[in-house]
């Protein structure tokens, strides 16, 4: 056994907890988790059923915590964990899943394969399994706190940028206001246009806000990797830069992963409770409308549907204020099916699209959000979360579907009356 | 001339859409160096034209916005601030050839929407050749406005 697989076996060991023993234990092999991953519905593979994605881990549950798995490897009668296999495991537990928990949710014995699957994940990378697409973004994260490369350079020229497009000052590393807002590496990079869109809404709310130059950055490499440790030093920045700036809420941007990271993830990554609330951006909008501070004027008239990101929608619970705020702006919204909690997904998150050979499987699992699509025909797709929309864009454009797609902030702020924005 | 945005927005937004595909492709030019794809540089050329077909237009945007999807900077690949500028040339091009048949967004204009994406392509620029964060270009989209609006 290699070092590095000597030292992933025995952190798969430590992360078999009592959740996962006892998901492992109840497992019914019912196949129903099949039915909910876009991997096995598109391509028919059995290999792309959930919980088979964790058969490594399993085995290694069996062999070290059950009577009958531990008599087994006395005798020489189990398998053993190899590097093989692990490589081999590789596009099963990185490629072919995005983390986006529609299995775990029809599980009928409850089984959550999303949390199994981020701690095989944690053997995976310590046992040099991990995709080297991931690893870099890694090590970027480590070296100049973003995935992508950001530096607080860029952000001050996207900040300059946004300034001169909307005439309002960008707040910075500013002490005692109501928000902190973080941007994604994608936003800054691909989409000026949502800071833009905070700006216009912060001022047109009366709120104030402020950016933070030692904790800017959302995105969370080290959940998607799976290294906890990265993981916890990335919510850390946070954390340190609004108990610093004594702001009430850290407001997660149009990111998915992000939300999960810091909302769900990021007390237990620190081990105590934050000062501060953390809100996606569309609970604050919502909250900002129910206050009547955020109002708006005229519709958009097209056919408009909503893409439900799964960790803000099915792993976060957020469902109707994103519906709220559309139907603030539009007169012709229309769901597609299987919308809300039990969305499909873009098939691009969990670190999947920083993965160059998941790409064809990739573009062949947005088969499903195609028929989705072809099923209420829309001429615009709004969602609230950058990788979304980029993976969106790139299906579309692969199977010629001529719909754009856009972000909701954007959209709200689109449509504030002139003398708010 | 405009001397702000809000001017300058409205003043375009003012443009019949012929004119506004004219005076983008205009701001467009600035910043098309930043970009080898030479599909773009043929879509920009179609729009400075006054009797571009709806046909030629639609065929030129799809090929723009291919070039615009295919350009975005991946989550969780290393940014490439001189590859991003060509991506926001892309978005640029992209909205001086929409087919009026594809409908605006919001209250901006296709003249606007070019202005704005020009501007990235040359923040990404100046990101990428590490010189700080000042450009003129806001000056030189005024200043190509007001000649067209003088002409």
């Amino acid at each position: 056994m290699s070092a590095s697989l000597d030292k992933g076996v025995r952190v798969l060991k430590e992360v078999i907890d009592a959740p996962i023993a006892s998901y492992f234990s109840s497992c019914v092999h019912c196949g129903l988790c099949a039915e909910a991953c876009l991997f096995y519905t598109e391509t028919g593979d059995p290999k792309y059923t959930p919980i088979h994605k964790l058969e490594p881990m399993r085995r290694l549950y069996e062999q070290e915590y059950t009577l009958i798995g531990r008599l087994k490897k006395v005798l020489g009668l189990s398998k053993p964990v190899t590097d093989a296999e692990l490589g081999e495991w590789q596009e099963l537990v990185y490629n072919s899943c995005t983390l986006c928990g529609r299995c775990s949710l029809v599980c009928p014995v409850g089984n959550d394969i999303v949390y199994m699957v981020r701690k095989f994940r944690e053997g995976m990378a310590v046992s040099g399994h991990a995709p080297e697409g991931i690893v870099e973004a890694t090590r970027r994260t480590v070296s100049t706190g973003s995935p992508m490369g950001v530096t607080m350079h860029a952000v001050k020229a996207q900040m300059k940028h946004v300034e001169e497009e909307t005439g309002i000052s960008i707040p910075l590393d500013v002490e005692g206001v109501e928000y902190m807002v973080l941007l994604s590496s994608m936003e800054i990079i691909n989409f000026p246009e949502y800071l833009s869109a905070i700006a216009r809404i912060m001022k047109h709310a009366g709120k104030t806000w402020t950016l933070c130059s030692t904790g800017f950055e959302a995105t969370n490499s080290g959940i998607q990797i799976g290294v906890s440790d990265l993981a916890k030093t990335i919510v850390s920045r946070i954390v340190e830069g609004a108990e610093r700036l004594k702001v009430k809420t850290v407001i997660s941007p149009e990111c998915g992963h992000a939300y999960t990271a810091l909302r769900w993830e990021g007390p237990n990554l620190i081990g105590r409770p934050f000062t501060f609330k953390v809100q996606h951006i569309v609970e604050v909008l919502d909250e900002l409308r129910t206050q009547g501070l955020l109002k708006t004027e005229g519709f958009e008239t097209d056919r408009l549907t909503f893409h439900d990101p799964c960790q803000l929608a099915r792993r976060g619970g957020v469902i109707q204020p994103q519906r709220n705020l559309i139907n603030m702006v539009a007169k012709n919204f229309v769901e597609m099916p299987d919308a809300g909690k039990m969305n499909w997904c873009c098939g691009g998150g969990g670190g999947v699209t920083a993965i160059e050979r998941a790409e064809a499987l990739r573009i062949e699992a947005f088969k499903k959000k195609k028929s989705q699509l072809e099923a209420v025909k829309p001429d615009r797709l709004v969602t609230a979360c950058a990788v979304c929309r980029t993976t969106l864009e790139e299906g579309l454009e692969y199977y010629q579907m001529n719909i754009p797609v856009v972000g909701l902030t954007e959209i709200i702020a689109e449509h504030l009356p002139e003398q708010g924005a | 001339m405009p001397t702000n945005d809000k001017d300058f927005k409205a003043k375009l937004g003012a443009l019949p859409i012929a004119h506004q595909r004219h005076v983008g492709a205009l701001f467009v030019q600035r910043v098309l160096p930043f970009s080898s794809d030479v599909q773009l540089k043929a879509a920009l050329e179609l729009a400075l034209r006054a009797d571009a077909s709806d046909a030629e237009l639609t065929g030129a945007y799809q090929a723009a916005n291919t070039a615009r999807v295919e350009s975005f900077t991946r989550c969780g690949s290393v940014c490439d601030w001189a590859d991003q500028a060509g991506h926001f040339v892309a978005k640029a091009v992209v909205a001086c050839v929409r087919p009026a048949a594809e409908g605006e967004f919001g209250n901006s204009s296709l003249a606007w929407e070019a202005a704005m994406s020009a501007r990235m392509a040359r923040t990404c620029q100046t990101v990428a050749s590490g010189v700080g964060t000042e450009n003129r270009e806001a000056e030189e989209q005024y200043r190509i406005l007001s000649a067209f609006l003088n002409k």
